[in-house]
């Protein structure tokens, strides 16, 4: 192999092989980190919120004036939705997953503990919670209608029964199994006792980036402030068609209030993850200049060079090399230059991931990215180099003796 | 006009010294039309180079019009080469992005004269070698004779005191090469000083001075009075 | 010269288009993505009130309990401080202020109820803050005191509720109450909305302003975030205000130095006495912080945008590399070429300014190759966040496309650096002989 020759020959001119390498370098530090945020991004736009969401829809409905009875109208609302055409089932809630406002609680295993405190998400639902948004109940008991308390603005609440997610369940008991947990009583951060009645599989927090995603608790209540959220879940195949009639439908119930956000949830979920959406189209398109520029400059380089050495490879084909020994030769060129690149490269992005842990709350990189990376970028360094050395391959040998 | 004392001139490759010329002592006159030949490698080149003050002796005196020019820097030299010597090279080396006009306009413009002097200048130049009607083409557009005429021309055109040429006929036919030389001859009788290195042995005997170089040395300096005009 | 350089460049740039073209572009490439990022970190970081940033100072307080773990005390007051820190006996300029968001009842039966965001202000914070007015003014300080029900429109609002006339003297009927309308604004939107960076930093105004105190006295429904870290006692609404929780931004100008040190010790006894009571127990670090700094401690500018400007400075270190190579490649390439110059009497300084001239060429035409770039990847950028925030302010403006092309000169000319260099340690004399 002519491995010695190449390198001695690259060390001679060492410039231009230099330039290519630190390209290499700086691209795959760049593209290694761009491609774990995207990745990381992307497992927080997909995960799974628990809903059935391809059929759910929500309204925010706001009453006002003295004349308005929240009370009444959130009872014939929920009776007029559950009876549309096309509706499976239909709830009021306080807050709707993933759509970035609710409101948040902290809870403990001991009364007046707040240093154990397992931070999770309250919802306020009633009996048809779990089957209007289509949540798997794992353990224990749906709420009964009867449970269901009607909570005036300013008035002290009670204890109460709570279903709460796995992930609730697993957090405020870790040694236990989730399906165990069924009936113990634990508290909210104002010492309200609540007793564990049922467990769903999960149930995704407003906050898709917070740490505490799947840890949801639902009471049994409904909040007669005037304000409410109502989920619709729509028989397959209705759900477009219902949407501008829920809201026709509960215009024509009352007209002191104010009627808003009719959406389906995966409007909801793109509105919620516009700026992710945007970080990770931004860092695809970086990812593939940065691929396509130095893809370019390799081309670039290569084509430079084998013009300049013409003469010797045409003094080379004059002697007998074959158009592989040629094209070989380029290639293990490159392939050496990449090395270098990649090596140092694989140093600069685990400096560079460390540093946007410290000052960006990243998380740190996995390493199979690493190897992973400088994979790709060898390839690129291939593919790059492969047209212009086929064409000096190419080169006929009388290019040694003629003038240019 | 041109005066070498001692003139030497030492390459270090690695470790080893080389040394191209050696002691070379030479006077040339002004309006003098020389020859210098030699075998490959036998230090030709450095002469011409040092001559045209393209590089710096390491050793010896260099009196170019009396002014001693042995260590000057980069940018006196680079001002004598425009003002004194013009150079005619065996590959032509014409830019090949410019047009004829523009080819000569080069040593005019880095001597910074006006529009009006550089554009007449360039006109007598190129009316001179025939090409004047010629003066939008591209060198690639011309025969190897033309390109060395516009060469010629370039060399002219700032009306230098001393024309070194490097083998000027080396890349022609011979019937061209005729043309060339008697160019070069006529340029010579209206009084400006030549020195052509040349492979060529007619034409070497055929000049009135000629120098013989070997091994980075004068070996002979020979002088005819009869000039023979081929 | 210089235009004979020029020529000369553009003559260079015709003998290699490819290589050419291929340093343009990556210069392009690399100035178009670092100004798309660098525009939104200009625009999202900049000092959104440049006259007075250094004057308006928001307070931290040192709140929290703790025994909870890793409790960071919320950036907003308490009803209780909020109120203590009005009643404050200094003279400067202050405003509490807190958003809400209630039903207005149109004064044209056409236009359906509607709900606005609204917010609640002291009479000062329209002078603080040098809100424009399009009609009439702000409410007088006895309205604060007073409790009158007057209001300020944002213009839009105006627009919509009366056409864009003067609707000042006017009613409106606001969550269920008469306000007097005693003001219209011209466009507000200070990017980022510095004096409320709890509640969107990027939101838009809100469209209502009335006295602050109404808030609690009419008890309009309060909207923004709400950070307890003790639960209530009680359930009603005093019991809420009355309580441990975070809901009111508080802004004092402080003119200078005396003024600042002043308020600041005021600030740090009034703290100790708090401290007597068993409250402000979880120790900060700073309690005054001007705008500038306000927005470097609520980090109103996205750490996914700084993340990207380090990103986008790296594929510009990529490209500029790339052009150094190319340029290496083209200056070295071209030999033969500045030995003759040489020969026919170029000196090197004069082959550096043709050489400093040929790259600062190049980098023009990246430059305006990469406004073009910048100006689509903006565009990109807005159709990725359209629906999020509002976006008129995102663009390209003069000095943005002025600092593209000039930083796209500096990019080539700097690139050319090594590769000027190198050419100028040509020997002339080796390259004049045949290839």
């Amino acid at each position: 192999m002519e491995f010695g020759p190449i390198l001695r020959s690259l060390l001679r001119n060492k410039t231009g092989a230099l330039l290519i390498a630190l390209q290499i370098m700086v691209t795959l530090t760049v593209i290694v980190n761009a491609i774990y945020i995207i990745q990381e991004r992307s497992q927080h736009m997909t995960k799974p919120s628990g809903l059935d969401e391809a059929n759910i829809t929500h309204i925010l409905s706001i009453g006002y004036g003295e004349s308005f009875n929240a009370e009444a109208t959130t009872d014939n609302d929920l009776r007029v939705l559950r009876g549309m055409t096309g509706v499976a089932d239909a709830t009021v809630i306080n807050a709707i997953p993933v759509s970035s406002s609710g409101s948040s609680n902290g809870y403990m295993v001991e009364p007046g503990r707040l240093e154990l405190a397992v931070m999770a998400a309250q919802y306020r639902s009633d009996d048809h919670a779990i089957s209007t948004m289509g949540l798997e109940l794992i353990a224990g008991e749906n709420f009964s209608p009867n449970e269901i308390v009607r909570h005036e603005p300013g008035t002290a609440r009670t204890d109460t029964s709570v279903i709460v997610t796995r992930a609730m369940a697993e957090a405020l008991y870790p040694d236990d199994a989730a399906e165990t947990t069924i009936g113990r009583i634990f508290y909210a951060a104002d010492d309200t006792a609540l007793q564990i009645k049922g467990i769903v599989e999960r149930l995704q927090v407003p906050w898709p980036s917070a740490d505490f995603a799947e840890n949801s608790v639902i009471y049994p209540e409904i909040e007669l402030d005037g304000g409410n959220y109502y989920l619709v879940r729509h028989e397959p195949g209705y759900r477009d068609e219902n949407l501008p009639r829920v809201e026709e439908t509960l215009a024509a119930q009352n007209d002191t209030r104010v009627l808003r956000e009719n959406q389906t949830f995966e409007q909801t979920r793109t509105i919620t993850f516009i700026p992710d959406n945007a970080m990770t189209s931004i860092l695809s398109i970086v990812v593939s200049i940065l691929m396509f520029i130095t893809g370019l400059g390799i081309v670039g380089l290569a084509v430079f060079t084998i013009n300049r050495r013409r003469r010797q490879i045409g003094t080379r084909r004059a002697l007998g090399a074959g158009h592989i020994q040629i094209l070989r030769y380029f290639l293990v060129e490159n392939f050496v230059i990449s090395t270098v690149g990649v090596i140092f490269g694989a140093i600069m992005t685990v400096a560079l991931n460390m540093f946007l842990v410290n000052n960006f709350d990243l998380a740190p990189l996995q390493w199979y990215f690493v190897p992973a990376g400088m994979a790709v970028l060898l390839v690129l360094g291939q593919l790059a180099v492969v047209g212009p050395a086929w064409r000096a391959s190419r080169m006929s040998p009388a290019t040694a003796t003629r003038n240019i | 006009m041109l005066q070498m004392t001692n003139i030497g001139k030492t390459f270090l490759t690695g470790q080893v010294q080389t040394k191209a010329l050696d002691q070379i002592n030479l006077e040339v006159d002004e309006g003098e039309f020389v020859t210098i030949t030699g075998p490959s490698g036998c230090g030709k080149t450095t002469f011409l180079n040092i001559a045209g003050l393209l590089e710096n002796a390491t050793a010896g005196q260099y009196l170019l019009d009396g002014e001693d020019v042995s260590r000057l820097g980069d940018r006196q030299r680079a001002k004598l080469r425009n003002q004194k010597i013009g150079f005619i090279f065996q590959s032509f080396n014409l830019m090949p992005d410019l047009n004829l006009f523009d080819n000569v306009d080069v040593p005019l413009r880095y001597r910074g004269l006006g529009r009006g002097e550089r554009h007449q200048r360039i006109e007598e130049a190129l009316t001179n070698v025939g090409l004047w009607s010629r003066r939008k083409h591209l060198p690639a557009q011309l025969s190897g004779g033309q390109q060395q005429r516009v060469a010629i021309a370039r060399a002219l055109a700032g009306s230098p005191r001393f024309l070194l040429a490097d083998e000027p006929t080396g890349n022609l036919d011979s019937k061209t090469a005729a043309g060339v030389m008697s160019l070069l001859h006529e340029i010579n009788a209206k009084g400006t000083t030549i020195i052509m290195v040349t492979h060529d042995p007619v034409l070497a005997q055929n000049s009135r001075r000629n120098i013989d170089i070997l091994d980075g040395q004068i070996r002979d300096d020979a002088r005819r009075n009869t000039a023979a005009v081929a | 010269m210089f235009f004979y350089y020029i020529k000369l460049a553009l003559l260079s740039y015709r003998r290699n288009p490819v290589l050419s073209s291929l340093m343009v572009l990556a210069i392009a490439v690399g100035i178009g993505a670092f100004m798309v990022v660098y525009t939104l970190t200009y625009i999202m970081g900049g000092d959104p009130i440049p006259q007075k940033s250094d004057q308006l100072y928001h307070i931290q307080f040192d709140y929290g309990d703790p025994a909870i773990s890793a409790f960071e005390p919320p950036p907003q007051l308490t009803y209780r401080d909020a109120m203590a820190m009005l009643e404050a006996p200094f003279d400067y300029p202050r405003t509490a202020t807190s958003r809400f968001s209630e039903a207005i009842e149109p004064p044209s039966r056409n236009i359906a109820p509607f709900f606005a965001n609204g917010r609640g202000a002291l009479s000062d914070f329209f002078t603080m803050f040098d809100v424009p007015f399009l009609y009439g003014g702000p409410w007088g300080a006895e309205s604060d005191s007073n409790g009158e029900q007057v209001v300020v429109l944002s213009r839009d609002m105006n627009d919509r509720l009366f056409g864009g006339e003067n609707s000042v003297g006017k009613n409106l009927d606001l969550g269920g109450l008469v306000f007097t309308i005693v003001g219209v604004l011209d466009e507000w939107q200070p990017i980022p909305k510095f004096y409320d960076l709890n509640n969107g930093q990027f939101n838009v105004s809100e469209e209502v302003y009335v006295p602050w105190h109404l808030i609690a006295s009419q008890e309009l429904r309060r909207s923004g975030n709400t950070n307890c870290w003790a639960p209530p006692e009680g359930d009603d609404f005093q019991a809420f205000l009355n309580a441990e929780c975070a809901w009111i931004q508080y802004w004092v100008q402080l003119p200078d130095q005396n003024a600042f040190n002043e308020y600041q010790s005021f600030l740090n006894s009034y703290v100790e006495e708090q401290r007597a009571f068993g409250r402000m127990r979880v120790p900060v670090d700073k309690r005054l912080f001007n705008v500038i700094e306000w927005m470097e401690e609520q980090e109103a500018l996205p750490n996914e945008i700084k993340v990207l400007t380090v990103l986008a400075g790296l594929l510009l270190a990529v490209c500029l590399l790339n052009t150094v190579g190319l340029l290496l490649a083209k200056f070295l390439g071209k030999s033969a070429e500045l030995g003759v110059r040489q020969a026919l009497g170029a000196n090197k300084s004069s082959l550096m300014i043709q050489h400093t001239i040929e790259t600062g060429v190049l980098g023009t035409i990246g430059g305006l190759l990469g406004l073009g770039f910048a100006v689509l990847g903006m565009e990109g950028v807005k159709i990725l966040l359209s629906g999020d925030i509002p976006l008129d302010w995102l663009g390209i403006d003069m000095t943005m496309a002025m600092t593209t092309v000039g930083l796209a000169i500096i990019s080539g000319v700097f690139a050319g650096l090594y590769p000027i260099w190198r050419t100028s340690r040509i020997n002339p004399a080796i390259h004049l002989k045949t290839q």
